[in-house]
């Protein structure tokens, strides 16, 4: 029968190895900060979503590390704010659905209690995860969707990193204001040619409007069916219509289809804007070789451009190792700062609670030669928008992509108007 | 007078694309012809063919030398699938060759990602691709070269339909497969046959359409689905139902596009479909 | 054959259903469950005009496109999303009538091809008309209320799709044994005798086909309460028919519970490879779901419930043999 005194023994015995392991506990590190990420990681938009997921992790890991780069959030060992709490990311996958990245949405805010969640891509899908994020107020920060209307509903926990596709349109005709004044080129007439689905058709709507609102005569708005195997009426109607510069907002197979029909025509155009997509494809120089040369298009990162950040090269070798030797573009360098700009915000928050991290997202002001990105700055207007963004424009030069504009951050100058076609 | 060089130009393309529409549902409309069967996957069969040409020119066989070889490769491809396959799916029910092709689609289109990625490929140096003036009009030399590879090879396999052995036991077995089995015609190896050529005719349009297009896994698709419209409208089983068909259709598409407006460039084809099999179920030139 | 082990059956389900749908808080599970009966519906909407009837669709998606639509529309213009109940089923009704009026009398592939028409003119309608959203889409206001046919849980959500699939089952139960049935029966089996004794195929069809539609709509007026978001991709597009086709064929076609085995098996299969094989990006996924639909076809070719009937049939025959 244990006496009082063996009781007492035991009791003792008890606390001491308790203690320890208590103290032990409380010098633990802090939970791991979980941000939910959903991608279309099946689907046709995959392998896109397998690069993101790549520079995601990437970030996230330099985030955790302690490795310092010119970037911000970088190599701390976790986020200082939140006593080096290590930043985890949690993947769900939004198959390139709007419904079925809703449910991702669901499942990483009420399974995985993400404080966070970044993504998704596709515009249709961003739309959806949003609103989810929005119900349950969860901050959701978008790197790379650029349909306008994502920030035009009016919601409170939406960041949009990126710029959309209205800065995008209206770049082109800054820049061909700047042609103007520098350079004495004068365009009036424009054509808009977009395939229908809601990529092209959300650009050709605001190169459409903006162009008429600067003064432009749009002389043509062609859309086309995405999934067409000839382009005879489209490219009669841009001949009839003879404008002085082309924009194009086209997927790689109907841009090569263009650029052929446009050749045989002999349709003399003085300038072709491709918006991004098919025209910034590596077959669309691999196919059209010489008769690419003179082609402009929307970019939204290049690897070279002035006064660029000394980590990009540094980044894009980090990224080549992790992803099968592909170089980092701007898909995978907007969502590699996208991870950044929750790390910088969760710092300066100070806290996991939702609340808070959209409080110091509103706070955002991230100067741009601190990301990779060639923008002005990270800052988010009333509407989540991130009004320091802004696009690059290449023009193909000796088969390679060269930046042209804004000519503070170029590295080659505009040849204008296009060479003529071979034939 | 411009108005009539461009409807002049629109009505040459209308029918250049309409001859590729052609290229393609040959084969599909043959298969039909003789075994009822609606092959779902015929786009993914093009897509594998131009995959097989994009191979040889990568290993410096050009399109043309090519040619003959991918036809040959996707003639065994198309025996193959046949006998472990589409042989099985013949012996259920009718709904069975309807979903079991359908399963062969996304099979084929999962393992065209898997090993190629979904990247866009063309062929290296592609020959003919400049312009032919034919007066104010222009046309792509290579669009001549599929039109061209179109009608020859309609003529093939009419011939090969009319005027053979094996074609006219193909003719006896589309008739009535049971009265050619007592005539003592092995369906089966009909059936193969018919399901090989038809794989020939696909492999050779793939090998062509590089001479235009690039390759990826899903580029078959938008070909089939017109080929479909094509075949039916023709009529399942003919094959000059298909030509006609074809080439109505691919006038339609390029004058609607210009007519009415590029979005909407489809709109008089598939209506035309509707109005054709209101007053002719069974297409244009199809069995009854 | 007698309703009430059916009848029974589906009681059962009900009350399990309604049972999760209050009980659990796991929005994952609840989200598959949802997700399961709002493709049963649709399978079995589906399955009157291609399995009870006959004629294979490809097109079923605008019927389901029209119910979202309805309900983005309203919601839109501030009405509640419940006048898109009668609104959307009208419409997928009209549309039905009149796009089956010339096609239903067309044989095996002629109307499947005739349905891959009407979608494809559908979708082109809607994409180029501003006011049914073009290419964008609508996305839905959040709101919250049963007026509103909104919830901030998933509770009702569940229950809704459960109601919605049991209306869809009963009717489906009616309709095997109603004199509908019969004639679509005795069309399928033989369409000369059938019209000889006087069965008049096109009115049976276009009733049926009108019925089907308006399930199709419901089921679209759900999904959109449920998703917030409309657009042609999601709702209209060729490849949701197929999957649609896909769900009635893989559970057994002309079978009254294939819509709900072939919408398990979906549900479960796409996101457990989902889960798996999602991240490279090489499209496994598709291999494998691929691989499947293959081999049900050649070796399963009825379906999973029409193998089960099969093999019942079979043990039956040889029971009475023996």
């Amino acid at each position: 029968m244990p006496n009082v005194s063996t009781r007492l023994c035991l009791a003792t015995a008890l606390a001491f190895a308790v203690a320890p392991s208590a103290a032990t506990r409380a010098a633990d590190p802090p939970a791991d900060i979980v941000i939910g990420s959903i991608l279309p990681l099946t689907g046709p938009s995959a392998q896109t979503g397998a690069g993101l997921k790549a520079a995601q992790e990437l970030a996230a890991d330099l985030v955790n590390g302690h490795v310092s780069y010119p970037l911000p959030a970088v190599g701390q060992n976790g986020i200082p704010g939140l006593g080096h709490a290590r930043i985890k990311l949690v993947f769900a996958d939004s198959q390139g659905k709007p419904d079925q990245a809703r449910a991702a949405a669901e499942e990483l805010i009420t399974q995985d209690h993400a404080v966070a969640l970044i993504g998704a891509y596709i515009s249709s899908t961003t739309a959806t995860a949003s609103q989810v994020a929005e119900r349950y107020g969860i901050p959701f920060l978008n790197p790379d969707s650029s349909a306008p209307s994502l920030t035009q509903r009016g919601l409170k926990w939406f960041f949009r990193a990126t710029p959309n596709d209205a800065t995008f349109a209206q770049n082109f005709y800054d820049f061909l204001a700047d042609l103007k004044t520098t350079k004495k080129i004068a365009i009036h007439k424009v054509a808009v040619v977009n395939e229908d689905g809601l990529f092209g058709t959300g650009s050709g709507d605001a190169e459409e409007s903006i162009g008429k609102s600067s003064g432009y005569d749009i002389v043509a708005r062609i859309p086309y069916p995405a999934t067409t195997t000839e382009v005879n009426a489209e490219v009669e109607k841009i001949k009839s219509a003879a404008p002085d510069v082309l924009m194009m907002s086209s997927y790689l197979p109907d841009a090569l289809l263009f650029m052929r029909g446009l050749k045989d025509q002999a349709v003399a155009v003085q300038s072709i804007f491709g918006q991004d997509a098919g025209f910034i494809d590596p077959g669309f120089i691999r196919t059209e070789g010489d008769d690419a040369e003179g082609v402009f298009t929307r970019e939204v990162f290049s690897l070279d451009i002035k006064q660029r950040n000394k980590s990009v090269p540094l980044i894009d070798q980090l990224f080549r190792a992790r992803f099968g030797g592909k170089p980092l573009d701007g898909n995978t360098a907007r969502d590699f700062t996208g991870v950044l700009v929750l790390a910088d915000a969760l710092d300066r928050a100070h806290s996991t609670d939702p609340a808070s991290i959209r409080a110091a997202l509103i706070k955002t002001n991230i100067p741009g030669n601190r990301t990779l990105m060639p923008w002005k700055s990270i800052h988010f207007d009333p509407s989540g928008q991130n009004d320091g963004g802004v696009g690059i424009i290449e023009q193909i030069q000796n088969g390679k992509y060269e930046t042209v504009w804004p000519f503070d951050v170029a590295v080659k100058a505009v040849v204008w108007p296009m060479p003529a076609w071979k034939h | 007078m411009e108005t009539l060089t461009t409807f002049a130009q629109l009505v040459a393309g209308g029918l250049l694309t309409g001859l590729v529409f052609a290229l393609v549902a040959l084969g599909l409309t043959l298969v039909y012809g003789v075994m009822d069967v609606v092959n779902f996957a015929h786009g993914e069969f093009l897509m594998l063919a131009m995959y097989a040409a994009l191979g040889l020119g990568l290993l410096g066989i050009d399109l043309f030398a090519g040619l003959p070889l991918v036809a040959a490769a996707l003639f065994l491809f198309g025996i193959v699938v046949y006998r472990v396959f589409v042989r099985r799916l013949l012996a259920g029910p009718p709904e069975a060759t309807v979903f079991g092709t359908f399963g062969l689609l996304v099979l084929l289109q999962g393992t065209a990602q898997a090993l190629f990625s979904s990247d866009y490929f063309s062929a290296p140096n592609r020959p003919l691709q400049g312009t032919v003036h034919l007066g104010p009009i222009a046309l792509e030399q290579s669009a001549l070269a599929e039109g061209f590879g179109a009608l020859v090879l309609t003529g093939l396999v009419y011939a090969f339909v009319e005027y053979t052995e094996s074609g006219r036991a193909m003719r006896a077995v589309a008739e009535d497969r049971i009265a050619a089995t007592l005539m003592g015609i092995n369906v089966q190896r009909i059936n193969a046959l018919a399901f090989g050529i038809g794989s020939a005719c696909v492999g050779a349009a793939g090998a062509l359409l590089m001479l235009s297009y690039p390759v990826y896994p899903t580029v078959g698709a938008q070909f089939a689905l017109t080929a479909f419209v094509v075949v039916a409208l023709g009529g399942f089983g003919s094959i000059e139902g298909a030509l006609i068909a074809a080439l109505l259709v691919g006038l339609l598409e390029v004058l609607g596009g210009f007519y009415l407006s590029p979005e909407l460039k489809m709109v008089p084809v598939y209506l035309a479909y509707l109005a054709v099999v209101l007053l002719r179920p069974q297409g244009l030139l199809g069995r009854r | 054959m007698s309703a009430r082990p059916h009848l029974i059956a589906l009681a059962t389900i009900v009350a399990l259903g309604l049972l999760y749908a209050f009980g659990s808080k796991n929005a994952v599970a609840l989200d598959l469950v949802f997700t399961l009966f709002l493709y049963a519906t649709l399978g079995q909407s589906w399955n009157w005009i291609s399995g009870y009837a006959g004629n294979i669709s490809f097109g079923h998606a605008i019927f389901f496109g029209c119910g979202a639509y309805a309900a983005a529309l309203c919601t839109n213009a501030g009405l509640s999303p419940w006048l898109a109940v009668p609104g959307g089923a009208l419409v997928a009704a009209g549309l039905a009538l009149v796009t089956g009026f010339p096609t239903l009398a067309l044989r095996g592939h002629y109307f499947s091809i005739a349905t891959i028409a009407v979608g494809a003119l559908v979708d082109t309608y809607v994409r180029t008309q501003g006011w049914l959203g073009s290419a964008n889409g609508f996305e839905l206001p959040i709101k919250n209320g049963f007026a509103w046919l909104q919830f901030s849980n998933k509770g009702p959500y569940v229950a809704l799709a459960l109601a919605l699939f049991a209306l869809v089952q009963l009717a489906t139960i009616a309709l095997e044994r109603s004199r509908l049935g019969y004639y679509l029966r005795a069309l399928r089996a033989n369409h000369a005798a059938a019209a000889s004794v006087g069965i008049d195929e096109r009115r049976s069809k276009l009733l049926a086909f009108a019925a089907c539609a308006t399930f199709a709509a419901l089921a679209g007026v759900l999904y959109a309460q449920y998703t917030l978001f409309v657009d042609p991709p999601s709702t209209l597009a060729l490849s949701i028919s197929i999957d649609i086709a896909l769900i009635g064929v893989v559970g057994g076609i002309g079978t009254l519970w294939g819509p709900l085995a072939g919408a398990s098996v979906y549900v479960l299969l796409a996101k457990a490879v989902a889960l798996r094989l999602g991240g490279s990006g090489r499209g496994y996924d598709l291999v494998i779901y691929g691989a499947i639909i293959c081999l049900i076809a050649a070796w399963r070719p009825h379906g999973i419930v029409g193998s089960i009937i099969d093999a019942l049939r079979r043990r039956r025959g040889a029971l009475e043999a023996a």
